[in-house]
């Protein structure tokens, strides 16, 4: 039997092939969607256990750091030069308005930077233990990086441009004194644990922008 | 020791300041601003708990020259006849009115000595309280009535006439209570992110009249808490903006003629989100299944945002007959079906309500009653046997349910499945016969 184009035995021949591959379809057409859906959740989850990580951190660093840092009531005022860490603080119409790009860019700059600081604290930091902390804490936080840079990625969004090196040199000039470097690292851990509790609902409100449908088409797909 | 509380002013001298502005709406000078007496402290800082009415009138009142600016020959003429109006009320005011009347306050437990107005300690005089006549003699000391040790039971009316002539010289009412003690103050953000509203009140009652005074501080801004009409001890904040870092502190200071106290909070915002509980359960039994209880409620009604902010749940539930709790959590959904419940058994059932990631959680909700389904009792003929065969057919093709969750997923595999095996069928069976 010869195989012309046009002939009939051609035409089923390509029906039966595309039959069988129509259940991998969707999985081919839907897998950026597919993708986003899965790494908000999962990103969702990181914050989460980051968040949970840090309250451990954060107990023992301020005590390291001594009174009054480690006092429950300390509410100090807010120093100019700690503006330079970056701020979750939004106006609630603001951060409603967000479009998914805008959301997901602030994360992904203020981790990065984060990260960054919380790097240079690790390096002056004392006692060994806290050291290993920082550097686990380090690790996962990079990992929350890397998850929202991927959620970005697979929704199309370009990644918004790094820091350039260290922030120290190029940033606000070291502290003057011990006391205002301790006020420092406290903002620092207090911005932190801000963002986490705030990339939770920015995820919760990403998760539901994620249409239903395609969660079913991954548990589909997820069969074959 | 008395402690008299700064009597308010009298009332022939409150009559004078009031009626400029009530009897002379064209008058000149009004509305242009000029600035009046200043307000004494007392009256700003809260007494009239956040309401304007003192300061606004004693600001209209204006400087003498205030009154008088505006060129027209009437107006000159209308203010003099307030004036000579205001000056024949205060005139007939003093001739009729009563002696100085007052109100004591004065603490529980405390001794009390009250002079009859200007009467001399050796002059003629008789003491009534609550218009009774004050029996005990030994209350007084010459013209003085002298009570030791107050009680709640002696607040009242005490009047001082002259011997002979019963001439009412001088009334006070005496109000014996506490001061206050350190107040409870609770703030709570049920409407996450709207805002927050802080509630108080008294641990022990004073038994006068207290006034409370509420500031709240964010970073260096001082914000506004808007009272609320219902309930009276409360009141409300706007959240401006959201994921703040620096911390809200509320102060509450509470005052009355016998002494002041005061607490304060001091808390992130993320600390006190707690909503309310939800709303609406219901429990229903399962027909054919006497092991089920299906419960569903609502999202409380105070929660603005549930789509943004979504809430989990804490469901429990107990049959009546026992102590012991069981406990399911649930992420999503408002909907849950109770599997192993005791055949025959009333259970109570409350759902609590959380916000997923931050905050504690709310009270239980209202409880719920429900019975698993129960067969009907048979009655002992052949026709048991009729109704036991239907029953037993109509029960094999019933499916039992399960959690809804995975059933969604895997029905709608399967039925998508089959459509695309079918649809390559159908399209293969054409291309054959078209060939």
């Amino acid at each position: 039997m010869e195989l012309r184009a046009g002939d009939s035995w051609g035409i089923f021949t390509f029906l039966c092939a595309a039959l069988c591959n129509l259940p991998a379809l969707p999985a081919l057409n839907c897998s950026e969607e597919l993708g986003a859906g899965q790494s908000i959740q999962q990103t969702y989850d990181l914050t989460r256990y980051l968040e949970h990580q840090l309250r451990t951190l954060a107990g023992t660093y301020l005590n390291y750091l001594g009174p009054p840092f480690n006092e429950p009531d300390f509410n100090p005022p807010r120093l100019a030069r700690a503006e330079r860490v970056p701020s979750a603080t939004v106006d609630l119409d603001l951060w409603r308005g967000l479009t998914d790009n805008a959301r997901l860019a602030a994360n992904y700059r203020a981790y990065s930077r984060l990260l960054c600081y919380l790097r240079v604290l690790d390096g002056q930091v004392g006692t060994a233990e806290l050291r290993h902390r920082l550097a686990h804490f380090c690790a996962s936080l990079q990992g929350l990086v890397l998850s929202i840079g991927g959620v970005m990625s697979s929704l199309g969004y370009p990644l918004p441009a790094g820091p350039a090196g260290p922030p120290a040199p190029s940033g606000a000039p070291p502290a003057p004194n011990d006391f205002l470097k301790k006020m420092d690292d406290f903002w620092l851990l207090k911005e932190l644990q801000t963002w986490l509790w705030r990339s939770a609902k920015d995820f919760n409100r990403l998760k539901k922008k994620v249409p239903p449908a395609v969660v079913t088409l991954r548990l589909e797909a997820r069969g074959f | 020791i008395e402690m008299l509380f700064p009597p308010p002013p009298p009332p022939p001298l409150n009559l004078l300041l009031w009626l400029p502005v009530m009897g002379c709406d064209g008058c000149p000078g009004e509305g242009e601003g000029t600035a009046g007496p200043d307000v004494p402290n007392l009256s700003s800082e809260g007494w009239t708990s956040g309401q304007k009415n003192p300061p606004d009138v004693y600001e209209k009142l204006g400087t003498p020259q205030g009154l008088w600016t505006g060129g027209e020959m009437a107006n000159p003429v209308r203010s003099a006849c307030c004036v000579v109006l205001a000056a024949v009320v205060v005139v007939y005011a003093q001739r009729h009115s009563q002696p100085d009347s007052h109100i004591q306050y004065e603490r529980v437990g405390a001794d009390v000595t009250m002079k009859c107005g200007s009467m001399d300690w050796d002059a003629a005089v008789t003491w009534t309280a609550n218009g009774t006549r004050d029996m005990d003699e030994s209350h007084l000391n010459g013209s003085y009535l002298i009570l030791k040790n107050v009680d709640l039971s002696q607040s009242g009316q005490y009047s001082c006439y002259e011997g002979s002539s019963w001439h009412l010289k001088y009334q006070t009412y005496l109000r014996v209570g506490t001061p206050p003690k350190e107040p409870v103050l609770m703030c709570r953000s049920n409407n996450y992110p709207k805002g927050f509203y802080c509630s108080w009140h008294l641990p022990t009652p004073t038994y006068i009249p207290n006034y409370f005074n509420i500031s709240v501080i964010h970073g260096t801004k001082d914000m506004v808490c808007e009272k609320d009409a219902t309930p009276k001890n409360r009141c409300h904040i706007r959240y401006l903006q959201l994921f703040s870092t620096v911390k809200y502190k509320v102060t509450l200071t509470v005052t009355n003629a016998l002494g002041k106290n005061f607490t304060t909070l001091t808390f992130d915002e993320f600390a006190i989100v707690k909503p309310d509980p939800p709303e609406s359960v219901v429990a229903k039994p399962v027909p054919n299944n006497p092991r089920r209880l299906e419960v569903s409620w609502q999202n409380p009604s105070s929660w603005p945002d549930p789509e943004s902010f979504p809430l989990k749940f804490f469901l429990r539930y107990r049959p009546l007959i026992l102590d012991q709790w069981q406990h399911v959590e649930l992420s999503d959904g408002t909907s849950h079906t109770i599997t192993d419940a005791y055949a025959g058994k009333e259970y109570i059932i409350q759902v609590a309500a959380k916000d997923n990631d931050i905050g504690t959680w709310s009270d239980w909700s209202v409880a719920v009653h429900a019975t698993p389904w129960t067969e009907e009792p048979k009655h002992l003929t052949t026709e048991a046997q009729i109704t036991e065969t239907t029953s037993a057919s109509t029960s094999s093709f019933m499916a039992p349910p399960t959690t809804k969750i995975c059933d969604k997923g895997a029905m709608v595999g399967s039925g998508a499945m089959a459509v695309c095996w079918t649809a390559g069928l159908v399209v293969a069976a054409y291309s054959i016969l078209f060939i």
